[in-house]
């Protein structure tokens, strides 16, 4: 393992974390304009999370040992996760980091263990809501592998990292495959991180709620870790639509220069994917249950036709 | 003069936005946006036809484009969305045989078969290798897709639309590949103007006696209440 392996190790998770709050208090703040209002400060999540850190946690007497870790696993979980998906310098990849059935594999190992602690406090909204994203879970998987199998079929490889290098080498954006897989991966993060036509992150009624249901028990520092993780996670998606469809600017050079131009290139152009997930979100209602599949199918039709083309053509 | 290799790229990305069009107008239920969808589409058609042009320098595509734009882009989607706004129906919500979620499905087996089909048929063809045979196989499947709106809907209206999708289709198909006379292309966008004009009557309802046709316009909206004489 190269120095410039750990010194991107180091970059992007502390980039990553510092950059994930702000993508979701500028979703809020889109959303709040659409309806008139003012909106949260852009800042908002971070002053929540810092609040939630310093507070006390509360078990439920039910609770067992799941309820103890899962916090923990989530966020270990997704952090490895977001190493998988550079966000401003690409290194050369090294063992299995980068591997893109990895990086699917973590993020269900997160969602695994949201789903147990949601069952395991014994309130009757945690088991709806982790019955809710399992049913949701089981139906979009298919969707997700072959939307990750159309990009391995696009750019001939299994890892993310080779995958951004290309892109970046190229830089010519928008080509028809990419487009067809951008409208892919924009549904998968949408239903990937609880969004509007599945799932409101910003109810608790109990008729809808998926996500919030699940972390409904959690309190103190364990919600902030829960609230972080899943920011991480909108920002890892964030990135890997990023970096695939308009890569101009993203480092594969480790120099000081390069790397501040692509952080500020990356926090604009996520800044302008963070409002149009707002104004997406603005512009739908929540879709009812069983009408979720029509959603993903449309994911799976474009993959699906990627992967005809790449494979016939 | 542009560089025909970009022009190319162009022609294939504007692919792509009529086949993710082609997939909305499949599976929406909101009918307000499928009319601006399929503008959308038809809009499309124009920008592949100027690329067209630039590329092959033939004036009958200027003239697709200039009818296209002028019909399909503003006429048509201007008498639908008026029928729509008077109907008042703004949801199309029931399917015969097939859901949006089967269709999207089923369209998808169809592009693979007329792929493989198209593929066999030009082998060996200097048609096989370009451009024309993505144009010739989304020009198909497009038409094909329109087919599946029109028997899946029970709405007149939406039902009217996919046969709009459908003449796209044909549309595409002739731009690409056959060269369809002008005198054609122009006949059936007549046609398409008729048919819009008359499922303005159809959607209404047609009635043994103009009396009655004229209440069930008052009962639609179609005209405003005017005062009664005395």
């Amino acid at each position: 393992m190269s120095l410039s392996f750990i010194l991107y190790l180091i970059i992007n998770t502390c980039a990553v974390l510092a950059i994930a709050p702000l993508f979701v208090s500028i979703i809020k703040k889109v959303k709040a304009w659409t309806q008139g209002r003012r909106g949260p400060s852009v800042f908002q999540t971070y002053f929540n999370l810092a609040k939630l850190l310093k507070k006390e946690v509360i078990y439920s007497s039910h609770s067992s040992w799941i309820m103890r870790v899962t916090p923990l696993v989530n966020i270990a979980a997704i952090l490895v996760a977001a190493l998988f998906v550079p966000l401003v310098f690409v290194p050369e990849p090294v063992g299995g980091i980068g591997n893109i059935i990895l990086l699917l594999y973590l993020l269900a190992l997160a969602k695994f263990f949201m789903a147990l602690a949601g069952l395991d406090a014994g309130s009757s909204f945690g088991g709806m809501g982790s019955s809710r994203e399992m049913s949701i879970s089981a139906i979009i998987e298919p969707t997700t592998i072959i939307v990750f199998a159309a990009l391995v079929f696009v750019f001939r490889t299994l890892n993310v990292f080779e995958m951004f290098i290309a892109s970046a080498a190229t830089g010519t954006p928008a080509t028809p495959t990419l487009i067809l897989l951008a409208i892919s991966l924009f549904i998968i993060l949408i239903v990937e991180t609880s969004r509007i036509p599945v799932d409101n992150p910003e109810t608790h009624l109990e008729l809808t709620m998926i996500h919030e249901g699940m972390v409904l028990e959690q309190s103190g520092s364990n919600l902030a870790l829960m609230e972080l993780s899943s920011a991480v996670k909108l920002t890892l998606l964030m990135a890997l639509i990023i970096n695939l469809i308009v890569p101009f600017g993203l480092a594969t050079t480790l120099t000081l220069g390069t790397i501040v131009v692509a952080a500020v290139l990356f926090a604009l152009k996520g800044t302008i994917l963070a409002g149009i997930i707002g104004l997406f979100e603005s512009s739908m209602s929540k879709m009812r249950f069983f009408r979720l599949p029509s959603l993903f199918a449309m994911a799976f039709f474009f993959s699906t036709l990627i992967i005809i083309i790449e494979v016939f053509a | 003069m542009i560089d025909p290799a970009f022009i190319q790229d162009v022609i294939r990305v504007l692919f792509a936005v009529v086949i993710v069009t082609a997939a909305y107008i499949i599976s929406t239920r909101n009918m307000i946006s499928l009319v601006s969808v399929y503008a959308l589409q038809s809009l499309t058609l124009v920008f592949m036809a100027l690329a067209l042009y630039s590329l092959e320098g033939t004036t009958v595509l200027l003239a697709i484009a200039c009818i296209t734009f002028a019909s399909k882009v503003l006429v048509i989607p201007y008498f639908i969305a008026t029928i729509q706004e008077r109907i008042r129906i703004k949801r199309d919500i029931e399917f015969h045989f097939l859901s949006p979620t089967t269709s999207l499905l089923l369209s998808m087996a169809l592009m693979l078969f007329i792929y493989i089909a198209l593929a066999h048929i030009m082998e060996g063809t200097p048609g096989r290798e370009s451009l024309f045979f993505f144009g010739a196989v989304i020009g198909i499947s497009l038409m094909l897709m329109g087919m599946m709106v029109t028997f899946s809907r029970k709405r007149a209206i939406t039902k009217v639309l996919g046969y709009l999708t459908m003449e796209n289709g044909v549309l595409l198909f002739g731009m690409f590949v056959t060269k369809l006379p002008f005198i054609i292309e122009f006949l059936i966008i007549i046609d398409l103007i008729i048919l819009v004009m008359l499922t303005t009557i159809l959607t209404v309802g047609l009635d043994s006696t103009l009396e009655d046709y004229h209440n069930r316009l008052h009962r639609f909206h179609l005209v405003e209440d005017t005062e009664e004489g005395p």
